[in-house]
Order: structure tokens, then sequence, then C-alpha cells
């Protein structure tokens, strides 16, 4: 907790929450937006560029940043990095020839200093699909363990196609920025 | 300013006797606002912005710091001997005394003096900092790796469930599903058997000590000049991928969730209703004919695609691809891109994004097929017959 969190803490009135999605191409991100906001997800075309949803979730209000994850627009990222308070990692949990790849990504975007106390869920999407790795096997190639300790962290399995874990996986993220930002109220 | 005057006149008033009722509502509800919190400051603590306040809070920090500092020379002391299991829970216990700092110079942020609270937060972090480099030395990260290992239990299934599926090893091995498969391969059948035999003699072993696997999705993987063929029957099959192919033909009928395709050189590819997405990497001079929710091609030179989207196909880093409509036919096709929500033709073979090229004018990577340059339609007929 540095200096800069502690001045966010006491300036924050609004109980607004900034939420980056992120992940290698393919991996969902716009389909789980669009599930949790209860739309019609039968016709996603990948995303050029980003989305923006504002959600009512409980009593905070989240801006959730979707942002197109193909590999030349991944270097524009970093320019959504800024107050993000929570961070979510998707991963296609069918493509695992990639998840060396999605591994890279995901420790190269960790190094940011920007995002070093945003709490991080990590949405192993597509569960529903026969062959998916389970979200234990994920976090193990991922190597989530190895992660410094103070990053705030949590993998949940879920199905951006079913909706399963979504909520789960929002709940976690939701409640652990709201237990670090709004600790003073 | 004048805001500010009020303010201090208000806190003034509240110490010696209760505001009086003000004409505005909203100065009303700020005089409240300023008595409750010095009420609650009262009751807190005694007085938070005496030196006293401050004096104790610093000592309490030192206090502690020094107690972590004291147990860090320990633990350093004691590092000497690796095999020592208490090293990983002692080092647990500073990180957790140290949290606990960090939270009370946060909780008391308020009151503190500014420079206070900086000199604090750095003296933490700096402690911080020492038992990182303590803890890297008595417990080296491990790194994580891939390891080439089969997956035995799910051949095994595999088998038992009399399922076609192919678990890609690397190895020039005849896949277990092919058992059921093409008569050029027959004659390798024998050598599959064994194959099965020591796959199933391993399960055993590696049941004991569950590590970490590496995974090939059910696919074709490594085949030259070969016609590969695959049937899903219903909805139960998942991803499948096709993997380092050359100068084959594949046909895949039936639905399947997930395509993945990756390494191609000139093959020609059919098939079925994918209802998932499909991904393509690295193809070059080959035919795709292929029905989605989602396509996305990577690094193609010279193919071309004939597709049935639900969305917009999307192509990166590609060069001289071109685009035509759906054109597979099969026994069951049209029953099968109903179930997979494909029946209906959207004209998005045509809307390609390419991300190479973000401008309004049409890229140059990719191009609409001419329709005197078309295949005709594609007609699978079913091996079993």
């Amino acid at each position: 907790m540095g200096l800069l969190s502690i001045i966010r803490k006491i300036k924050r009135k609004e109980k607004e929450m900034r939420i980056l999605m992120v992940g290698l191409d393919n991996s969902g991100k716009t389909t789980i937006v669009l599930k949790i906001n209860g739309e019609d997800t039968s016709v996603i075309s990948p995303t050029l560029g980003f989305n923006i949803k504002t959600i009512t979730y409980n009593k905070y209000t989240l801006n959730i940043w979707d942002v197109g994850g193909q590999r030349t627009i991944r270097s524009y990222w970093r320019n959504y990095f800024e107050q993000t308070d929570g961070l979510v990692w998707v991963v296609d949990s069918s493509d695992l020839r990639r998840l060396d790849d999605c591994k890279f990504e995901l420790h190269n975007l960790l190094k940011e200093e920007r995002l070093s106390g945003a709490s991080l869920l990590i949405l192993a999407n597509k569960q529903d699909i026969h062959g998916a790795l389970s979200p234990h096997e994920i976090a193990k190639v991922l190597n989530l363990e190895g992660l410094d300790r103070t990053r705030h962290w949590e993998i949940v399995g879920c199905s951006a196609y079913t909706g399963a874990g979504l909520l789960e996986g929002f709940d976690w993220l939701v409640q652990d920025i709201a237990s670090r930002i709004y600790m003073l109220d | 300013m004048a805001g500010e005057e009020e303010g201090n006149q208000a806190s003034t008033e509240t110490l010696d006797h209760p505001p009086a009722p003000a004409a505005h509502p909203k100065h009303a509800a700020m005089l409240e606002r300023l008595s409750n919190r010095h009420q609650q400051s009262l009751s807190r603590k005694p007085d938070p912005n005496s030196p006293d306040s401050t004096h104790s809070f610093l000592s309490l920090f030192s206090q502690s710091k020094l107690s972590i500092e004291s147990n860090i020379s320990l633990l350093r002391r004691q590092s000497t001997d690796q095999t020592n299991p208490a090293l990983k829970s002692d080092l647990e216990k500073i990180f957790t005394s140290i949290s606990h700092l960090e939270k009370l110079v946060a909780e008391n942020s308020y009151s503190l003096p500014s420079f206070e609270v900086r000199t604090c937060l750095e003296a933490v972090s700096s402690l911080k900092q020492t038992l990182d480099t303590l803890a890297s030395d008595i417990v080296p990260i491990k790194r994580f790796s891939f390891r080439n290992k089969k997956d035995p239990s799910s051949v095994v299934n595999a088998i038992e469930s009399g399922k076609t599926e192919f678990h890609g090893s690397g190895e020039p091995s005849c896949p277990v599903g092919d058992l059921l498969g093409f008569k050029e391969r027959e004659k390798k059948a024998p050598s599959s058997v064994v194959n099965v035999i020591e796959s199933e003699s391993r399960v055993t072993e590696l049941e004991e000590k569950p590590s970490f696997r590496v995974w090939d999705s059910p696919g074709f993987k490594d085949r030259e000049n070969e016609v590969l063929v695959r049937e899903f029957k219903g909805l139960e099959m998942g991803e499948f991928s096709l993997t380092g192919l050359s100068s084959c033909e594949v046909r895949l009928t039936g639905c399947l969730r997930a395509l993945f395709v990756h390494k191609l050189r000139d093959c020609k590819v059919y098939v079925g209703p994918v209802f998932g997405s499909v991904l393509i990497e690295e193809v070059e001079g080959c035919v795709f004919v292929l029905a989605s929710h989602q396509i996305r091609i990577h690094r193609a030179r010279g193919s071309d695609f004939y597709l049935r989207v639900r969305s917009r196909p999307i192509i990166e880093d590609c060069s001289g691809v071109r685009f035509g409509p759906y054109c597979l036919g099969y026994d069951g096709i049209e029953r099968d891109l109903k179930e997979s929500n494909l029946d209906e033709e959207t004209g998005n073979w045509a809307n390609v994004d390419d991300f190479r090229w973000l401008k309004a004018v049409q890229s140059p990577n990719w191009s609409i097929l001419p329709e005197s340059e078309r295949i005709g339609r594609v007609t699978i007929v079913s091996s079993d017959k």
C-alpha cells in the first residue's frame, strides 16, 4: 500500500470500481461482459478496439473495460491501466496450445506498476467444452502460486456460454476491491 | 474563503454549546456532521492532534519494527540450515506482521503528520524488501516448465467409451481411434495396440504421483499426404485440433464446439458446423470450408476460405487470403447446421476485418474470390458405406 492508494481511499466518495478485462484473443471476454449484463451473446465479432459497460452490481457501480485481445492490439492495453481497481484475466481453458502464450502475457501484464494494487480475477472460461482444463490445472500452468504475495488473486472456472461461475467470480472481485478501497468507511 | 471561516466558526461553536438552528438546511446538515465528527474523535481518542498521540503511535511503530527486524536477522542466521521446515512458516509469520504494521500506518494516516506517514511507509517498504531478498535466498522460486508426458488416463477412457480420439504425442504412432478408421492404416493396427498396452501399464505408475500433465487435444497431428476423416455424432464432441499437416485432405463431419488449426501446408480442410469459435494460425496454400460462430485467422498466406460465420471473420498478419461462401454438403448437414444455429446465411463471409489494416479503404491482404475461381459444392460421402 503506497501513499497514493491511501490518498485514493480518502478521496473516494462514490462507490465506483473500474474493472479491466484482458486476455488472449478468443478467450471470451466480450461474451462474459454481455452475459453478466444479460445481453444476447449469439452474435459477437472479435473485438476491434474496446467496449465499455457500466453495470450496477450490489451497491457498486462497475465500469467494465473490455479490451480486444488480438496480438496487434495487445500493445494498446497499457492505455487502459490507469486507475484500474480490478483486473480480470480471461483464459480459454480449451486452447491448450497457447497456454504458454497466455502465461507470458499475464506475467508481462502484472509487471506493470500501475496495476500493482489491482485485485486479479482469473476466469478459466469455456469449462463447458469437453476437454477443457480445470481451474486447478490452469492455476498450475499459469504459475499463480508464484505471484507476488501482495497480490490479491482468485481463479474461478466459468462458462460464458452457460453463465456458470461468472457471478461467483465477480462476487469475489467486488468484495475484494471493496475491502481494500472502502476499508476506512 | 467564506466557507472556511464558517467551518471554523462552526467547530468552535460545537465545543461550547449546541449550534443555533441554521436557516439553510445544507448548512444545518454540515454543522451536524461537524459536531458528530467532533464527538466521535472525542470519544475515540482524547486528542488526536496532540503530539502525545503521534508520539505514542511512533513508539508503537518503532517497537514492532524493531521486533520484525530482530526476527528477520534471527531467521537469516538460521537460514544456513536449508532443511529446516520451520523456515517457511517463520517467513509467513514475519510477512503477516509486516502487513499488520502497514495496516496500522494506514489506519492512523488520518491523524498523523504527512511526514511521519511517509517515513513510516518507507520503513515498511524497506522491511518488505529485506524480507523478500531473504525469502528468495531461503526458498528458491520454483519455475514451471512443460514436460512431455502422455495423458494415459484419457487414452484408456477413449478406448473404454469406444470413442475415436487421437492423442498426439509427437511420436509417429498410429492413433488409437483410427483402429476403426482407414483401410490404408489397418496394417499398422498391431503397433497401436502395443502402444495402448504400454499406456495402460503407465497409468498406475502415474497415479501415485499426480504430477503436471501436458495435454494434447483430440485431433490430427503431424501427418503428410493422407486423407483424414472423422465423423462426430451428436453434440458431445468438444474441441478438435489440426496441427502440423502437410498435403492432407481433412474431412470432419458433424458438430463440434471449437476447432484449432495450426501449421498447415497445402491442405484441404472441410469441416461441419462449429458451435463456438475457430482459430487458424500459420497456414499456407490451403483451402478451408468452415461454418462457425467466430473465425480468427492469423498468419495465413495464399489460402482460400469458404465460410459461413455468424459474426465478422478477422485476419491478422495475413496476405493473399481470399474468401467465398460456405459450400459443404454431407448427409444430414442441414440438421447439424440448424442445431448449431448456423442454418442462416448471414453474408458475413465477405465482411472481413483486417487487424493489420485499420483504414477505410480495402485491405490489400484479402479479397473476395471471383466466382469463376471458386470450387464447386463439396460433398462428403459417409465412410461407413
